[in-house]
């Protein structure tokens, strides 16, 4: 169960640096 | 418990934090002047991937207040699976920014390119050469200790080529408080690679300990007994590793991680058990006593003494995975427990039983069951045969389970195939505790 909580921890820190980085390019690009 | 599970929340929490800081402080105050869209998001994913990469150095650092909620094998599952996001995203960055504008592969002219270009491209070579190396090591027949030593070296040049990268672009660090806080946040890399590469090691270093025995057990396994030379030594808990460095100074990072197999309750005597397996457990064998070695822990969560009121424990091993267990075993034994256990261990032939007759005279001491469970079992054996399955464990569990924590130690297939089962005959997995050997 660790793992399978540690493998979602790492896709989930994955996809909000993901949308963190498209806000920034967002907020970068205007 | 509750305490524990908090305190692994907020390391979760600080986790999250710190990977995003450097994004978020770019986001604040002044920013400099728009570029494209895809320019800016593949600057984004960039900065995200570094500072995953920065912090991996903060997981595998021996740091045993971050690794006590979580136990550290799962610490370097998690450094595994995150190094692939963070790679990802990293490659993510020149993959869009030459997809955007196909002129800037000229940037990959390591003769031509600027100063800026030819860092980020090292850092991207460099990176992934630690993710073929460390995926693909044994395939390519790369010993254990040399892998070791060119991941590190790998890791901190991939690093100060990607933040000189960062610095030299100057784009988006320029003004001074926006540089200051990268400063800072480079200060604290170094620090955690200080601590990790020169404190740690000193701190061994002052703390020796010396062989005192090196018996041989059942199925090409040695106890190796060390105790303290000048020193208190530390207290572990049953089921705990510690890092051995044999013939090796600390700075060298040789050591290896081994299960505690003695009682908890003797002070400053540690025993450890160790299958001849690879490189270094074939050298056991050759220590003598008086020789010295460094032990770097306690470390794990894979402890009986974190479930103090369970009604009973019931242990499942496969081969050396027993290590812990005999510790969690030894340890109730020291304490006079009476509490009910039940023991599942799984091995190929009997030859390969370690500590089969110290867990005769457990079973004499404690309330203790012993099952053992062979997959290649001869003629006249009048134990368990074939693997540790739904079966097995519906027979041995199916109205004893209640109440009582599982602890599950071997290899990832036998762990695996064990929490599907208990799953399975209904028990919920948060009172199964499981211990994987392949730290690294």
């Amino acid at each position: 169960m660790r793992h399978r909580l540690s493998n979602l921890l790492a896709l989930g820190t994955g996809a909000l640096l993901v949308a963190l980085a498209i806000i920034f390019g967002l907020v970068q690009s205007m | 418990m509750i305490r524990r599970r908090l305190a692994g929340s907020v390391w979760v929490v600080i986790y999250v934090i710190l990977s995003a800081l450097p994004l978020l402080v770019l986001l604040v105050g002044e920013t400099p002047s728009g570029r494209e869209l895809w320019r800016e998001i593949s600057v984004g994913l960039g900065f995200a991937g570094l500072a995953l990469i920065a912090l991996q150095f903060a997981l595998t650092g021996r740091f045993r207040v971050i690794k006590a909620p979580f136990g550290s094998d799962i610490v370097y599952h998690f450094h595994r699976q995150i190094s692939i996001v963070a790679f990802a995203l990293i490659l993510a960055h020149p993959v869009i920014l030459f997809v955007g504008a196909p002129n800037n592969l000229r940037l990959l002219n390591v003769f031509s390119a600027p100063g800026r270009a030819k860092l980020g491209v090292l850092a991207v070579v460099f990176l992934l050469a630690i993710i073929v190396l460390s995926l693909w090591r044994r395939n390519l027949g790369i010993e254990y200790r040399l892998w070791r030593v060119s991941h590190g070296v790998l890791a901190t040049l991939a690093i100060a080529f990607a933040l000189g990268h960062v610095l030299l672009v100057d784009h988006y660090v320029g003004t001074p408080w926006k540089r200051t806080l990268w400063i800072i946040y480079i200060c604290g890399w170094v620090g955690i690679l200080l601590w990790t590469r020169i404190l740690d090691p000193v701190l061994m270093l002052r703390r020796p300990y010396r062989i005192k025995e090196v018996r041989p057990e059942r199925g090409d396994t040695w106890s190796v007994v060390v105790e303290p030379d000048g020193h208190p030594g530390f207290r572990f808990g049953p089921g705990q590793f510690a890092w051995l460095s044999v013939r090796n100074s600390p700075f060298a990072d040789a050591d290896h991680p081994f299960s505690f197999s003695s009682s908890a309750e003797c002070p400053s005597i540690y025993e450890f058990g160790i299958r001849e397996l690879g490189d270094f457990t074939r050298q056991v064998k050759t220590l003598r006593p008086g020789e010295k070695v460094y032990l770097d822990g306690p470390f794990g969560a894979f402890s009986i003494d974190r479930y103090p009121d369970a009604l009973g424990y019931i242990f499942i091993a496969g081969g050396i995975g027993i290590t812990p267990i005999i510790s969690m075993l030894r340890t109730l034994a020291d304490r006079g427990d009476k509490r009910p256990l039940l023991l599942l261990y799984a091995n190929r032939d009997p030859d390969r039983i370690a500590y089969y007759e110290d867990l005769e005279q457990l079973a004499a001491k404690l309330s203790l069951r012993v099952v053992h469970v062979l997959s290649r079992s001869p003629v006249h054996w009048d134990g368990e045969r074939g693997r540790i399955d739904t079966v097995l464990l519906r027979r041995y569990l199916h109205d004893i389970y209640e109440g009582r924590e599982v602890f599950v130690c071997g290899p990832d297939g036998l762990i695996d195939a064990v929490e599907d089962h208990l799953s399975d005959l209904g028990l919920h997995l948060r009172n199964v505790h499981s211990e994987r050997f392949n730290l690294v």
